[in-house]
């Protein structure tokens, strides 16, 4: 899914990085963020909330390298 | 009525009805967590400034594009009102709750005296303001027992005022064309990320909201709670500095979740073109853009002193306690965030920290951090500008007069006229700056009580108020601070914002009109 299909801020959310893992990374965040509110503290959430920021942060170092 | 009422009342009315949005999503949280008597109150908190702001939009709708002097007084301006309709969710909400009508079912049993000061007007605007302009003092004795939607309230709004409600307008009533870049340029802010305005504004919302949920994520693996990691990781970012909890930070009291919020405020005090750049895989900005080197250097050499001041002053008993409370609360300082660690209940409070180490937190938060960020105070830039300038100036006695001298700043090589330029501007501002501040200062000493507060408390509290920092030395409060402090700490944080000139172009302007002036 493209985010500027998303609803209202679809055309403000595709105005980031033109990056498609970040983008992902955009729309994932707010549902994640939902599953750790329903579910609370487990070892999945804490290892889906610790892949998600790890993720990030060595993507950005990533695309920082291959540049 | 002239043109230029014209233009500026149609651009408040846009930022009205921004900000009506933002109470009617923000209705949301109370049907999620129950708290159905805030409803009525958000709702007409809403109301009024849509009804307002689109009455003022459809009237002036053919009025002419902002010039410089629309974009400040509409800066000002626009400032101020939302920081006025933005109280009404506080005072409503307080006096729903102590009418307590039974239709609203529980609102009765939400009452309490942190909810209760919010029942004078002067107080629930000065939580606005605070909020709006990232500043953080607040007139809550207990955040905690707050209902959440004003938990929410608090957050959200500086979480928007962080980025700029401006900005926020341009992002959502997209409007291509030199009016948004004069309103953009008055929010204090001038660097772009794209040739076009909307695009620009655009893409620091994108980077703002994705670095959002990075931050909650994050301080929720160190052991947050989700609630408090949302609320924390928006004031945090947004270097606001609102907390849900009663001693901030402090109340988790964790090495883990201390130490996983210097990156979150170091992210919101680093300009958003840089950011932009370092997620296109551009990491050689991290040093080479001047600000951003100098958010590096600036917060390791503060907070190598202040470990060492409280170290050395007895403060800490150990090294790494000095080291966690000494860059925290430097960081915090410096990045205009103003969580505290440094609170009574777990140990030394800032205002009963040594005076050398208090000013030094004073000195971080009257420079900030990097211009284009979320950060207050004078900003680095404007800095490392006079610094240079100064530098530039002497050396000019070292060479004959016939000699063709650049200044290098950040990658541009300026000539006389330039330097002077930006020298002149980096002058004012900061010369302002100490005037207000020092304005604050005396009006501080007239009417605390005698003996109660040390100077360095009083130089504190007011750097703090006017640099959107939000530390307090425990002045600031509903019963603490006269009524002549809290409208005072209102303009300083107002003027602090908007970097002083808009808000004095405002007034002149009103003064002028009004006959006052000449």
């Amino acid at each position: 899914m493209n985010v500027g299909d998303v609803p209202i801020v679809g055309e403000l959310l595709e105005a980031g990085a033109e990056d498609r893992v970040f983008d992902s990374l955009l729309l994932i965040g707010p549902l994640l963020i939902l599953v750790i509110a329903l579910v609370g503290r487990s070892r999945l959430t804490t290892g889906l909330a610790a892949a998600y920021v790890g993720f990030f942060a060595a993507y950005v170092l990533f695309r920082g390298v291959r540049t | 009525m002239n043109g230029a009422t014209e233009t500026i009342g149609r651009d408040l009315g846009r930022i009205l009805e921004a900000l009506a949005g933002l109470m009617f999503v923000s209705i949301l949280v109370p049907l999620v967590w129950g708290e159905y008597y805030a409803i009525p109150a958000l709702i007409v908190s809403g109301v009024i400034p849509f009804a307002i702001g689109y009455s003022f939009r459809t009237r002036f709708r053919k009025a002419a594009r902002p010039g410089k002097l629309h974009g400040m007084i509409i800066a000002a301006v626009g400032w101020f009102c939302v920081a006025i309709f933005g109280s009404l969710p506080f005072y409503l909400i307080a006096w729903t709750v102590e009418f307590a009508p039974p239709v609203l079912g529980e609102a009765s049993r939400a009452s309490t005296p942190t909810l209760a000061a919010f029942t004078q007007p002067l107080n629930a605007l000065f939580e606005s303001m605070s909020g709006f302009t990232g500043t953080g003092l607040t007139m809550t004795d207990n955040e905690e027992v707050l209902p959440r939607t004003l938990q929410w309230w608090r957050s959200f709004i500086e979480w928007i005022g962080g980025v700029g409600v401006i900005v926020l307008t341009t992002a959502i009533l997209a409007r291509p064309g030199s009016g948004s870049l004069t309103l953009y340029e008055s929010e204090a802010r001038s660097e772009r990320i794209h040739p076009s305005i909307v695009s620009t504004v655009q893409t620091i919302w994108w980077i703002f909201i994705l670095f959002t949920f990075v931050s909650i994520l994050l301080l929720w693996v160190v052991g947050m709670p989700i609630w408090g990691a949302i609320n924390h990781a928006m004031t945090g970012l947004a270097t606001g500095g609102f907390s849900i909890t009663d001693n901030s930070i402090a109340t988790y009291d964790s090495v883990a979740i201390d130490f996983a919020l210097l990156p979150i405020m170091l992210l919101g005090s680093i300009a958003f073109p840089v950011h932009y750049l370092i997620l296109q895989g551009d990491l050689r900005n991290l040093y080479t853009d001047l600000q951003t080197r100098w958010v590096f250097i600036y917060m390791g050499i503060g907070t190598a002193l202040l470990t060492v001041l409280v170290y050395v002053g007895d403060t800490y008993d150990s090294l790494f306690t000095a080291f966690r409370y000494g860059s925290f609360q430097f960081v915090s300082a410096a990045t205009c965030a103003g969580f505290q660690t440094a609170a009574d209940t777990t140990n030394v409070a800032l205002g009963r920290w040594p005076a050398q180490a208090q000013l030094t937190v004073v000195f971080g938060m009257v420079v900030g951090g990097a211009a284009g960020s979320t950060v207050g105070g004078i900003k680095l830039i404007r800095a490392l500008t006079l610094l240079k300038g100064i530098r530039f100036r002497i050396g000019d006695v070292f060479y004959p007069e016939t000699a063709v001298r650049r200044l290098k700043i950040n990658g541009r090589r300026l000539d006389e006229r330039e330097v002077r330029q930006e020298f002149e501007e980096a002058a004012i501002i900061a010369a302002l700056w100490f005037f207000f501040l020092g304005i604050g200062i005396f009006v501080l000493l007239l009417i605390l009580p005698q003996g109660e507060y040390t100077l360095e408390n009083v130089i504190f509290e007011v750097a703090s108020a006017q640099g959107n920092v939000g530390l307090s030395a425990g002045i600031t409060g509903p019963e603490s601070l006269p009524t002549v402090g809290k409208i005072m700490f209102l303009f300083n944080m107002w003027i602090g914002r908007l970097e002083i000139i808009p808000v004095l172009v405002t007034l002149r302007a009103v003064f002028d009109r009004g006959g006052l002036y000449r």
